[in-house]
């Protein structure tokens, strides 16, 4: 539960209570609370309380401390300014962070929380959030955007070069925000479970569960106008066997550096897929697949091709395609929950 | 920020003595509590000034403000034509030139640009003495903090030579070593760049926007 909390805390924070987890012991519960302010993590568990009390210690140094004891029952104690860590023999000893420093986080805001299948969500969230930027400086696509769609949560993330739509299905829920993908990546390892519950508010969004709960500050401002990059018809479409692609792009990939891209010749029969690097050399194979359009060459980022293709649903694919120059969609054969759809790179 | 339009003179004793006889003058005392007194010309420059910290004694007809290194600065205020205040809220901080970001942008993208088999680890990395424009790392594994600037000068050297030294004090980064990039760079920013084994690229912006073309976004 420590290395549970800790994984809210950043790794650069200014301020140094930031890097130590808060321990809350009253009654038969102590809770561990993790934050840099943007994230919180809470988790709690049942205790054997000899005494009640507070303290913060240092999350990451205490975290591996327990991890490295030998199994069995493990002693916190803090008297003098120090936190006792002790158990099978071992005995660490950490100093106390002054507890008052220690931010006041307000309790998670539950209201208007939907119960959703927590296995059925995450799996969802790992779809769409390949596609979420990580550059800081466009901070309107480092999340994902969930709303109400016909019945369904929509997510949707987009980092400008792709975007990546899920749809969970039978979901009445209004959840509507912009979640940081920083707290939605930690959601299952942190608080995830096989029932989760799902807050999203004017300020934040909570995520609770039998684990503890995450709390994340939503990103503020408009996200993109996502519908309007979504062709609505494609005189083009390639049907492949996803792993025969996964493999292909992945030995491509050996070749092709992020910004040489991996060349789709489509025609009927399959797809030539090469890549060329000047200074290095290159890499040609065929891959059987079955072709609807007119001839053409495609070229797409290596990465992002891979990206799209181990998340998308089922054994086979179908890429719909307008031109080489035109947005291409990745979905799985008879599946509309998910869409990935992805710029190419001019040839 | 308070605005005082005045007839005022002005005296300063400090490092030298200085007074500026009487006309009327604009006062600008910022949030920051810095004064600055500024004629109808000028441009940017004010005619005196103390910066923050000070101490603004505000007398009748006259203010007296001083600082910790013992100047003094004495407004001796004989008609106030306007006063007003206003509350600017927080600066969003200088847009960078719009080539400076381009750069950052395209370099970004094509980061082996900078040097043969360089990949982009994080742009805009952030440290407690701000931005690094990118965290890279080089073929041979090592990390590498790329400034960015339309011209290298002297204090892009410094800039990075401070980024340097703070993220060579993080042991998963460490040994961090640094590259100037700018689309020219000055021989003077070169030679105490190459002092400090600091790498000096020049890039050729036009040639960048043209591989960018290649790269195409949604929106």
């Amino acid at each position: 539960m420590l290395s549970r909390a800790t994984r809210a805390i950043g790794t650069r924070s200014p301020l140094p209570i930031l890097q130590g987890v808060l321990i809350e012991v009253t009654g038969k519960t102590m809770r561990v609370t993790g934050t840099d302010l943007e994230v919180t993590i809470r988790t709690d568990l049942e205790v054997e309380v000899l005494e009640e009390g507070t303290t913060v210690i240092p999350a990451r140094l205490a975290s591996e401390a327990v991890r490295k004891l030998p199994p069995g029952a493990v002693v916190l104690q803090a008297a003098d300014g120090e936190v006792e860590i002790t158990g099978g023999g071992p005995q660490f000893r950490f100093r106390e962070l002054p507890a008052d420093d220690f931010p006041k986080i307000a309790e998670p805001d539950l209201t208007g929380a939907v119960e959703v299948d927590g296995n059925a969500f995450a799996s969802a969230l790992s779809q769409v959030a390949v596609a979420a930027s990580n550059d800081d400086a466009r901070p309107i696509l480092t999340g994902v955007f969930f709303e109400s769609e016909g019945g369904s949560l929509r997510m949707v993330a987009t980092d400008s070069y792709r975007l990546a739509v899920r749809d969970l299905p039978s979901m009445e829920a209004e959840l509507s925000g912009l979640v940081p993908v920083r707290a939605l990546r930690e959601l299952k390892r942190t608080v995830g479970a096989s029932t989760l519950r799902v807050a999203i508010g004017a300020r934040e969004a909570t995520f609770a569960s039998d684990r503890g709960t995450l709390t994340a500050r939503l990103i503020e401002g408009t996200f993109p106008n996502y519908r309007q990059l979504i062709p609505e018809s494609y005189p083009n479409r390639v049907t492949l066997d996803r792993d025969a692609l996964l493999d292909a792009v992945d030995r491509a990939s050996l070749v092709a550096e992020d910004h040489i891209p991996v060349r789709l010749m489509l025609q009927e029969g399959g797809v030539e897929l090469s890549v060329i690097r000047q200074d290095v050399g290159g890499e040609t194979e065929h891959v059987p697949a079955d072709y609807a359009g007119q001839e053409m060459t495609i070229a797409f980022n290596s990465r992002y091709l891979n990206d799209g293709l181990s998340v998308v649903d089922g054994d086979e694919v179908v890429l719909d395609l307008m031109d080489p120059l035109k947005p291409g969609v990745l979905r799985g054969t008879g599946s509309d929950d998910f869409l990935y759809l992805l710029m190419p790179v001019r040839l | 920020m308070r605005l005082i339009v005045a007839r005022c003179s002005v005296d300063y004793a400090g490092r030298l003595s200085a007074r500026l006889p009487s006309a009327v003058r604009l006062i600008m005392v910022k949030a920051d509590g810095s004064v600055l007194v500024h004629a109808d010309g000028g441009s940017y420059k004010p005619l005196n000034w103390m910066n923050a910290p000070n101490h603004v004694e505000e007398g009748e007809g006259r203010w007296t403000i001083t600082n910790p290194k013992g100047e003094t600065l004495v407004i001796t205020l004989e008609e106030v034509l306007s006063d007003s205040s206003h509350d600017l809220g927080t600066d969003p901080g200088l847009d960078k030139d719009g080539v400076e970001a381009d750069l950052q942008v395209l370099l970004a993208d094509h980061p082996g640009e900078i040097e043969e088999g360089m990949t982009l680890l994080e742009r805009e990395y952030a440290t407690d003495i701000g931005p690094v424009d990118l965290l890279c790392r080089a073929a041979d594994g090592q990390v590498v903090a790329v400034e960015i600037k339309r011209r290298g000068e002297i204090d892009g050297v410094e800039q990075l030579t401070r980024y340097l030294e703070f993220l060579n004090r993080d042991p998963l980064l460490a040994p961090v070593r640094g590259v100037l990039a700018a689309q020219a760079i000055k021989p003077q920013a070169k030679t105490l760049a190459a002092d400090r084994g600091i790498g000096c690229v020049e890039v050729d912006y036009d040639a960048l926007r043209g591989i960018e073309s290649n790269v195409l976004r949604l929106f």
